[in-house]
């Protein structure tokens, strides 16, 4: 449900929808309506999961009006990037936040460029000397440690800037966004099949959460109901995914300790999972299945049977990698108390996916918001307590199990499904609706305005890495710097994902 | 005094002998740490390709380092050179100038100038790495001593030679038992393999002796490459001389050392930085063990 209010009442109402963290604030964003005859606009978006909704609080701007409004960052800890980033974005000025330095604009944007206004465009050409100060702590005996943001390994950039005491770690502040591509941007105008190849390429391991919440709001918005054929191969798809990313992470979290037996098996697993996946979707990262109003592509028979094939092995492999874990008392004592995020920070940042429910804090879309076919699947969200990387670890193990579970049901609805239906027509026209997708790091959210010719006026793109890189800079407090490695891998977190 | 440049120019033969199998050694510990991940792993020569490849390339100098930085990596391949130059002889007719002490303070001499050289470019990683570096030498330090006076209580000598073990009477004592494990985990300590660092990973916060040479390139990189490989044969070879009771030639038992390496790295994790004292710790009780039942 939306409501709307007028800027200075944001605030009040955001908190009275929030309720002392009931329902946590999954994503907040800028629109520009000045084309439309309107001013700006700031939505808050708050999940409310007992009616499988999101309630929408829109804080509208007069058009003459001052473009500040009160920050709700000391009552929502979750809303500090978020207005960081329509600060950068639309130029909206929040008053009071603790901490107004750019966010996704680094130096070499000038300091009154807002790229999302619908006065600036697609391709303008800028270059500024915007400020820019990393964050650190000092006195007597500290230092600093810079990290990227070009890194050793073949990863995307970041710069972390940790300060420190000796070998333990102080304070951490990461600088990222280094290669905002302006996508939120460049998609408007276009139809959704035509910004649906963007925003499949958004991510390389979530490109079927970002794919089907992009998808999902895009109906919401056309009114139209998936054909039921399409939604199984869209969860079946969905929980490929998952058991992809989670074989692929399992395996990437002993290199941390140099726990090579595993990260082999680990990367053999992972390779199988992906050549399943380019027999399934003709390519390596499952793109180009899900459209809007279905699917594009079936599963066929032949394929029913390999996909339960490839899912016995890896459940094997997965048993054995777990059992490698368990018994390597070394690795235990590694993983153990080690980046560890207590329940109430979880639910303070937001947290989604892997991080919150390690945490105790059983945050799943697929419980919430029972999309797809999940509600058939008898999913419960699977949760530890510790908040330590074992935790996180062994939520993955949980998971992964689960996920077999459902393929085996998933492949059984597909043989028994007679329905041929894979996709219906859209209507273009005005609308607008959000979708929510569980992807492997967690909740992937996304908002569609489409304006009179049904083309895209605003697309916001929250993927799950979002709120979860604030807490990744808390985990690390208090632990020495040589387990930052292993830290950061417990939580996977994506740089594409944010620099949309 | 013919006699003495003789023995001498067979010490230096022996050492040359040594460095020209090092990479081989090195080698085979991939070889086998490759074979043991069901990976096919590279050829067991591929670390003297690597080497040729590393001194063919310049060397990058930053203007913030001093001479020391320069010196460092040849201070450091001469101290193993002269090392290996030291180790019991296996060629007949070398003098004995290896006093056990002046063994164990050549190694650390060059150990001191990597560190030094360490924190002479200023960056973190090095800083980070010369101060683990330390950390873990300190603690290997009474380990590698203690190693040694069990040999000196058994042979009443503390030159190396003295205490060779007698090749062909293969003896199991508890003593010689409990020294023989000891010594090994002194041994991977001291080489920076697993558990105590990585030496194959790329993630710098992570690292104690690749931190130290980050910032080395060409044939100082080279330099130092060779010499750490020298100084695990130097240790395997000395395993092999004065530790390990089997009634084989040395050759077996130095590659036995290397296979074990291998072994143990795939064994095994990197441990919490912090816990390598635990882990000295319980070398330091095998020799202290070792000690009284000798």
């Amino acid at each position: 449900m939306q409501q709307v209010v007028s800027s200075e009442e944001l605030l009040a109402a955001a908190l009275q929808v929030y309720e002392q963290g009931k329902h946590p604030l999954t994503a907040m964003f800028g629109r520009d309506e000045t084309l439309n005859g309107a001013g700006y606009a700031i939505y808050c978006c708050f999940e409310v999961p007992e009616k499988r909704d999101v309630h929408i609080v829109k804080g509208v701007f007069s058009a003459e009006g001052p473009l500040s409004y009160e920050s709700l960052t000391h009552a929502i800890p979750a809303a500090a990037w978020y207005e960081r980033e329509i600060h950068d974005m639309f130029g909206l000025v929040p008053e009071g936040h603790p901490d107004l330095r750019p966010l996704v604009l680094h130096e070499s944007f000038p300091e009154d460029f807002h790229p999302l206004r619908k006065s600036v465009a697609v391709n303008a050409k800028v270059r500024g000397e915007r400020k820019f100060k990393i964050r650190t702590a000092k006195g007597q005996g500290l230092f600093q440690v810079p990290v990227g943001p070009i890194h050793a390994g073949i990863i995307e950039p970041g710069h972390f800037r940790f300060s420190q005491a000796g070998e333990a770690m102080l304070q951490l502040d990461a600088k990222l966004f280094f290669t905002h591509r302006g996508i939120e941007k460049a998609v408007e105008g276009k139809t959704p099949e035509e910004a649906l190849h963007i925003v499949e390429r958004i991510c390389g391991a979530c490109s079927v959460a970002n794919t089907w919440s992009f998808c999902q709001a895009v109906e919401k918005a056309a009114g139209v109901a998936v054909p039921r054929r399409a939604e199984i191969i869209r969860t079946l798809l969905s929980e490929l995914e998952r058991i992809t990313n989670h074989v692929g992470d399992l395996g990437n979290m002993p290199a941390g300790v140099g726990f090579n037996p595993a990260i082999s098996l680990g990367s053999r697993l992972k390779e199988q999972l992906m050549r399943l996946c380019e027999a399934v979707a003709g390519n390596r990262f499952l793109r180009g299945v899900i459209v809007p109003g279905g699917v594009r592509q079936d599963i066929t028979p032949e394929l029913i049977e390999h996909i339960h094939e490839v899912m016995d092995a890896t459940a094997q492999g997965v048993e054995d990698l777990a059992a490698m874990f368990r018994e390597q008392e070394n690795f235990q004592n590694r993983v153990r108390t080690t980046g560890i995020i207590r329940n109430q920070t979880a639910k303070d940042l937001a947290m989604v996916g892997i991080g919150a429910r390690a945490s105790g804090y059983a945050h799943d879309s697929r419980k919430d918001f029972a999309y797809g076919v999940y509600p058939e699947l008898g999913f419960e969200p699977y949760t530890m307590t510790m908040g330590d990387v074992a935790a996180r670890l062994l939520v993955r193990i949980g998971e992964l199990s689960a996920s077999f579970e459902m393929m085996d049901k998933l492949l059984d609805m597909l043989r028994n499904c007679h329905g041929m239906e894979l996709k219906v027509e859209l209507t273009s026209g005005k609308g607008e609706g959000w979708g929510i997708c569980e992807s492997a790091r967690g909740s992937n959210f996304q908002y569609v305005a489409l304006d009179n010719e049904g083309r895209i006026d605003r697309l916001f793109v929250r993927s799950a890495s979002y709120p979860n890189w604030p807490a990744l800079t808390i985990a690390v407090q208090g632990d020495i710097i040589p387990d930052f490695p292993l830290i950061n891998k417990s939580f996977e977190l994506c740089y594409a994902c944010i620099d949309r | 005094m013919g006699y003495v440049f003789q023995g001498l120019a067979l010490n230096i033969v022996q050492a040359l002998l040594l460095l020209a199998f090092a990479p081989l050694i090195a080698g085979v510990i991939n070889k086998v740490k490759a074979f043991l991940q069901k990976r096919q792993g590279a050829s067991v020569l591929q670390e003297y390709f690597d080497l040729a490849k590393w001194w063919k390339k310049p060397t990058i100098l930053t203007p913030y380092t001093s001479i020391i930085f320069v010196v460092a990596p040849a201070v450091y391949f001469i101290t193993s050179f002269l090392a290996a130059s030291m180790l019991p002889g296996f060629l007949a007719g070398q003098i004995s100038i290896s006093d056990a002490f002046i063994f164990v303070y050549i190694l650390a001499l060059g150990r001191f100038f990597m560190c030094l050289s360490s924190m002479d470019a200023a960056t973190a990683f090095g800083g980070m790495g010369g101060s683990r570096e330390v950390y873990v030498s300190v603690l290997v330090e009474p380990a590698v001593m203690l190693a040694i006076l069990i040999n000196s209580l058994r042979y009443h000598s503390t030159t190396l030679s003295g205490m060779v073990i007698d090749y062909d009477g293969a003896y199991f004592t508890v003593s010689a038992a409990l020294a023989c494990v000891a010594f090994f985990l002194v041994i991977l300590a001291e080489n920076s393999r697993l558990p105590v660092d990585n030496p194959d990973t790329h993630l710098e916060l992570t690292m104690i002796h690749e931190g130290m040479t980050l910032e080395y390139s060409g044939p100082l990189l080279t330099l130092i490459h060779l010499g750490s490989m020298l100084k695990v044969m130097v240790f395997l070879t000395l395993f092999g001389a004065l530790y390990l009771p089997l009634a084989v030639p040395l050759a077996v038992k130095i590659l036995f050392g290397a296979v074990l390496i291998g072994l143990v790295e795939i064994l095994n994790n990197k441990m919490r930085l912090f816990k390598v004292r635990v882990y000295m710790g319980a070398a330091i009780v095998l020799l202290l063990l070792a000690i009284i039942a000798e």
